[in-house]
């Protein structure tokens, strides 16, 4: 294989598994705005709550307690953040989109949740500090080569579970009663209520269901970033923009959007060096604001732009 | 008019006093930060709370004025009024280019394409290092008056004189018409607002406002680094005018005071102090929708 195309190869793999992960912190908010019509701007400190909870599983409790192999402790974590995220959406609902989801206001929930995210982030710092955690996960050691190309098991781990999650996702959305009164609510929620769909349990459900989806993304992040309480946040503005990309409120363009700002990144490390990530994502967010307001795939609803 | 002309008068007073109340050099000096953040959150009621435009990229405008003065004076040895006037030119103009995203998007799409609009500016002062200096910042930048208390009483009376425009502005039938935009862009539309212009107008004035802030701050810290200007700036503006009470004149100066003095007092709390504050922000939406004023006036009517 020449040189060139070994490495665009090489480059787009690391750009899937990289948008692998933003899918999974993206579709959450896509969730969200879906049936809600809100921005829950402390989604991706769920994220940093994951990533401690299954460090902690798969360090502390999975191993030197249950006295599990390093492999299953890791994959017990992931469970372990699945169930943290699902617990804080449950509490975030309770606490600020249910009280004030009567008064039907786009500003008031987003600067509540900006006062949750602030909580998230510093109550971390209190409990773990500044200085970043090594999160070793037995797979991140382990190298896979095909030919010129090499990506670690972690990466194979991140794609297969995100995958299986998105997948899971769209028979639930697709096949289940539950996923089909969740589209009916997110058409239409008064329409739903009259059918005798009880909205406020739905929305609960797609928040947690949400949430869980960025804990999880927490686990499999954690191993391959700089650990610390502000790592969630510095995807938050990135998993916006791949959201506006896609299209609000859209899963399809959100899956899109995603892998395509990975693969953007995975080019941008290569060709214009990391420090340029940021500007060229939202390079990016706002040409595509100019040429396409709608996203990559419209959204049905025409108030927003 | 005798009423407000007393409260005028009631303020100056209370702002030539204060430097003599509050006396230790540290407390000065965030005399002079709360000064800079009621200017701030002016600058963000006019467009959001006024204009009704979700933005949450202000922080932008405020590192403009900051780094375009900077440069012109440490760079090119302008004086300091001639680059701050050029910086809030700079900012206003920049608003402009905001703006021109706001007439095409609504709510949530400009609240995220604001955030993005604010980090892009964040992200060029932190890579285009031959002008910024990036991550290693601009040193020794000295006040345009020789201490602390002659920049709290420049400040302050720029923060009044501003304050004074914008609650002439909101009354004017400048004021009916961005009230109108907000409360319904098509409906006003239909009476002849042309609500392109007038969002421009807001977007502009309110970065320029921000941009004035901005003039001041360098010289205040002494160094100017890209992240005293990064996304949580623009969330703080946010919470001062959401605290105090959106799309009200003194809301907004409440709320910057407010949320100026209470961290400081929430010092002694050690690492919970952000968590309090955290905690503060979520409370006053969920129990006081209308911000501070609106909670005053329902305990002062039911009396």
């Amino acid at each position: 294989m020449p040189d060139l195309l070994a490495l665009v190869v090489q480059q787009s793999v690391n750009g899937v598994y990289l948008g692998c992960l933003y899918v999974m912190v993206a579709l959450g908010l896509t969730l969200i705005y879906g049936v809600l019509n809100q921005i829950n701007f402390a989604h991706a400190d769920f994220v940093t709550v994951g990533a401690f909870t299954a460090f902690f599983t798969a360090t502390r409790l999975a191993t030197r307690v249950l006295g599990l192999p390093d492999t299953a402790g890791y994959l017990l974590s992931l469970v372990a953040a699945l169930g943290a995220g699902a617990v804080l959406g449950f509490l975030v609902n309770a606490a600020v989109f249910a009280p004030l989801r009567q008064r039907g206001d786009e500003l008031r929930p987003l600067i509540a949740t900006i006062g949750v995210s602030v909580l998230l982030e510093n109550g971390q710092l209190a409990l773990f500090g500044p200085i970043p955690y090594q999160f070793d996960s037995p797979l991140a050691r382990e190298t896979i080569r095909f030919g010129r190309i090499f990506f670690s098991a972690q990466s194979a781990l991140v794609v297969a579970v995100s995958v299986a999650s998105i997948a899971a996702l769209f028979a639930f959305m697709r096949f289940t009663f539950l996923g089909k009164a969740l589209r009916a609510v997110a058409q239409d929620r008064e329409t739903a209520d009259l059918m005798g769909i009880n909205p406020n349990l739905l929305i609960a459900l797609t928040i947690v269901i949400a949430s869980a989806l960025a804990g999880m993304a927490g686990a499999l992040l954690g191993p391959v970033v700089v650990l610390t309480p502000f790592t969630g946040a510095s995807l938050i503005v990135k998993a916006f923009a791949i959201v506006i990309i896609g299209g609000f409120g859209n899963m399809e363009g959100t899956i899109i959007a995603g892998l395509l700002v990975g693969i953007v990144e995975a080019f941008t490390v290569q060709y214009l060096g990391s420090g340029l990530i940021d500007l060229v994502v939202f390079a990016l967010l706002l040409a595509m604001l100019v040429i396409r307001p709608t996203g990559l795939i419209a959204e049905r609803k025409e108030e927003n732009v | 008019m005798i009423a407000r002309g007393v409260a005028l008068g009631a303020v100056i007073l209370a702002v030539a006093v204060l430097p003599w109340v509050i006396n230790t050099p540290y407390w000065r000096g965030i005399l002079v930060l709360c000064a800079m953040n009621v200017l701030l959150a002016l600058s963000l009621n006019l467009v959001l709370g006024y204009a009704g435009q979700l933005n949450l990229g202000q922080s932008a405008f405020f590192a403009i004025g900051a780094y375009v003065s900077t440069i012109l004076i440490k760079s090119y040895g302008w004086s300091f009024w001639l680059a701050g006037l050029a910086a809030v030119g700079s900012a206003g103009l920049l608003g402009l280019a905001l703006a021109a995203f706001a007439v095409r998007l609504r709510g949530h799409y400009l609240a995220i394409a604001s955030l993005g609009f604010a980090v892009v500016t964040y992200q060029v002062l932190l890579n285009w290092e031959k002008v910024t200096q990036g991550v290693r910042g601009i040193y020794g930048i000295v006040p345009p008056v020789p201490d602390t208390t002659a920049l709290f009483y420049l400040v302050a009376g720029i923060a009044l004189l501003v304050y004074a425009l914008l609650d002439n502005l909101v009354r004017s039938p400048i004021g009916e018409t961005l009230r109108a935009i907000r409360e319904d862009e098509v409906s006003a539309a239909s009476l002849g607002v042309n609500g392109a212009i007038w969002k421009a107008f807001a977007f502009g004035l309110g970065a320029a406002i921000a941009g004035l802030a901005g003039v001041f701050y360098p010289g205040f810290v002494g160094t100017l680094v890209p992240d005293a200007f990064n996304i949580v700036e623009s969330f703080t503006m946010l919470a001062m005018v959401i605290v105090g009470g959106m799309g009200t004149m003194i809301g907004p100066v409440i709320g910057a005071i407010v949320l100026t003095f209470l961290p400081e007092l929430l010092r002694g709390f050690g690492e919970l102090r952000l968590m309090i504050y955290g905690v503060a922000l979520t409370l006053v939406v969920l129990f006081m929708p209308g911000g501070i004023v609106q909670a005053w006036l329902a305990l002062t009517v039911r009396r």
